[in-house]
């Protein structure tokens, strides 16, 4: 057992590494009922297990409306800086120029946050180009959804403008998803250096993360856990117990995501 | 296993390969290795063959690989008896039992029928009359159909897994319309949802299972274990709920 392995079979919080979770949302969701979305309900998760910051982009920003959202991702780093930092969302249809003139700069926002699947538009198309040309100049990580098989967000489009912007970091939220997706975000990310995946999903495993450590090293994996949509401690369970060495899951769990927010200023 | 440590009893595991994602050679050997890389004392273990081949060969296999394993319990899948491949629906209910499978599986999407309809009705049925019960994952029925089978087989205890972060909605309906209807941890995967189920119905309608090796066991592992749930809510999801699902004598009144 590993020292956060003991810590959940002791039923505490661990607290042997910084967990950084790269990947979470806040508020409701219309599709589905989400117990207790709010900071606070989120908060208390991550006191339960000892995960000290997460990077949101409220659920109002992708579904609905990215200017109301992110002045709510905004309010949400204001009353728990600590904890959260902000993805700024960008809409392809709401004015993107706009949002990212008015938060691009502001220091609660650590990085983009791209949804193509939810907006019925590809991550390739020219509505995004102001995005990709703030992440080259800012250094800021842009987390786009993926999942293989998409019209919108598969593994070819990140890899499409992972060439066409070589100097933009790409976080692959979800690493495609499926077992197929898995593979070809690997595959994606050992052409493109600055393709980092990230790990949460439905369908992922730890085996399928060691793999990836394996393949692109621990610099090149993060951990995300989609909460409150999806519940924070099943990504969280699949690092606990992969076949890593506590230097590559703590990589994982928090260093990584930090040295890159680390290199942008961020 | 440390004095001390909640119990882990894993009512949903499967041996043999699968088509479409490389889980490993799927063996008793392999099963074993992974119960115990994340602490699961026991299993209620079904067959891939069943599932995705051949229900009575898969069923037939699977007696003869758990044969001498005691943290291992067979799991059959049933059909419905229409084409005659249960041997009938009594004889595939006591078949189970004198074999001493614990708990009959159904996949009414994969393998072709309506879990409530009247093909499946015999065989459901039986094993009502035999007190085994039954474990289906949501993505092969539906949740008024789980409601229907509950007023058509009001002795069936019915574990529905693999509810996904979806379907609080639904689920909440219909454990508050049955009593014997349970869920199973196996991607139980709502955002505080298992704190928010126990709170409602109480930890009793919740039942531990990972849905290994298609998914990773460590999930249904830290999220119990990590969970907001007290100590006696742990021990009795993580196996005192299955135990007694799988106690086959009536309870007192």
């Amino acid at each position: 057992m590993n020292e956060l392995t003991t810590a959940l079979w002791e039923r505490r919080p661990q607290q042997a590494t910084r967990i950084v979770d790269a990947h979470a949302h806040a508020g409701p969701y219309s599709v589905f009922f989400i117990p207790d979305p709010d900071p606070a309900g989120m908060i208390a998760v991550m006191d339960r297990c000892g995960v000290a910051h997460a990077m949101l982009s409220s659920h109002l920003a992708i579904q609905l409306d990215a200017a109301k959202g992110n002045a709510a991702t905004a309010g949400i780093v204001d009353r728990a800086p600590d904890r959260f930092t902000g993805y700024l969302t960008v809409n392809p249809w709401q004015d993107p120029i706009a949002e990212l003139d008015r938060w691009g700069g502001d220091p609660r926002f650590g990085g983009v946050k791209l949804h193509p699947d939810l907006h019925d538009y590809p991550l390739t198309g020219a509505r995004y180009a102001p995005v990709w040309e703030y992440a080259e100049l800012t250094g800021r990580p842009v987390l786009t959804h993926t999942y293989s098989g998409s019209p919108y967000n598969d593994l070819p489009a990140v890899e499409e403008v992972a060439g066409r912007y070589p100097r933009a970091t790409i976080l692959a939220g979800h690493s495609g998803v499926t077992p197929l997706g898995i593979d070809e975000s690997i595959e994606v990310a050992e052409r493109h250096e600055r393709v980092i995946l990230e790990v949460c999903g439905s369908y992922n495993t730890g085996a399928d993360i060691a793999r990836m450590v394996r393949r692109l090293g621990s610099h090149r994996v993060v951990y995300g856990s989609d909460f409150p949509f999806i519940d924070l401690r099943m990504s969280l369970g699949r690092i606990l117990f992969s076949d890593l060495t506590d230097n590559d899951r703590a990589a994982v769990l928090g260093g990584t995501i930090t040295a890159l927010l680390g290199r942008t200023g961020a | 296993m440390s004095e001390g440590r909640p119990v882990l009893i894993d009512a949903d595991v499967m041996l043999g390969r699968h088509p479409r994602r490389d889980v490993g050679g799927g063996t008793v050997t392999e099963l074993l290795a992974a119960m115990d890389r994340v602490g699961v004392a026991e299993a209620v273990v079904g067959s891939m063959t069943s599932w995705l081949h051949d229900p009575e060969r898969g069923n037939r296999e699977l007696l003869g690989l758990l044969a001498g394993q005691p943290r291992l319990s067979p799991c059959w899948v049933m059909l419905p008896d229409t084409c005659g491949e249960n041997g009938g629906a009594a004889a595939f209910a006591a078949s189970a039992v004198e074999a001493g499978v614990v708990a009959v599986r159904a996949f009414p999407r994969d393998h072709g029928y309506d879990l409530d309809g009247l093909d499946a009705a015999a065989v459901l049925d039986a094993v009502e009359s035999v007190r085994l019960p039954l474990l289906v994952d949501a993505g092969q029925t539906t949740w008024p159909a789980v409601e229907a089978l509950t007023r058509a087989h009001p002795g069936l205890r019915i574990v529905v897994s693999g509810v996904g972060y979806r379907m609080l909605r639904q689920i909440s309906g219909v454990l508050e319309r049955t009593g014997l209807v349970s869920v199973g941890l196996a991607d139980l995967s709502s955002h505080r949802g298992l704190e928010w189920l126990a709170a409602r119905f109480g930890a009793g309608r919740l039942v531990f299972g990972t849905g290994a090796p298609y998914r990773d066991p460590a999930e249904a592992v830290t999220r119990l274990l990590w969970s907001e749930l007290g100590e006696r809510e742990v021990a009795a999801v993580g196996a005192g709920n299955l135990r007694r699902l799988l106690t086959r004598e009536a309870e007192a009144a």
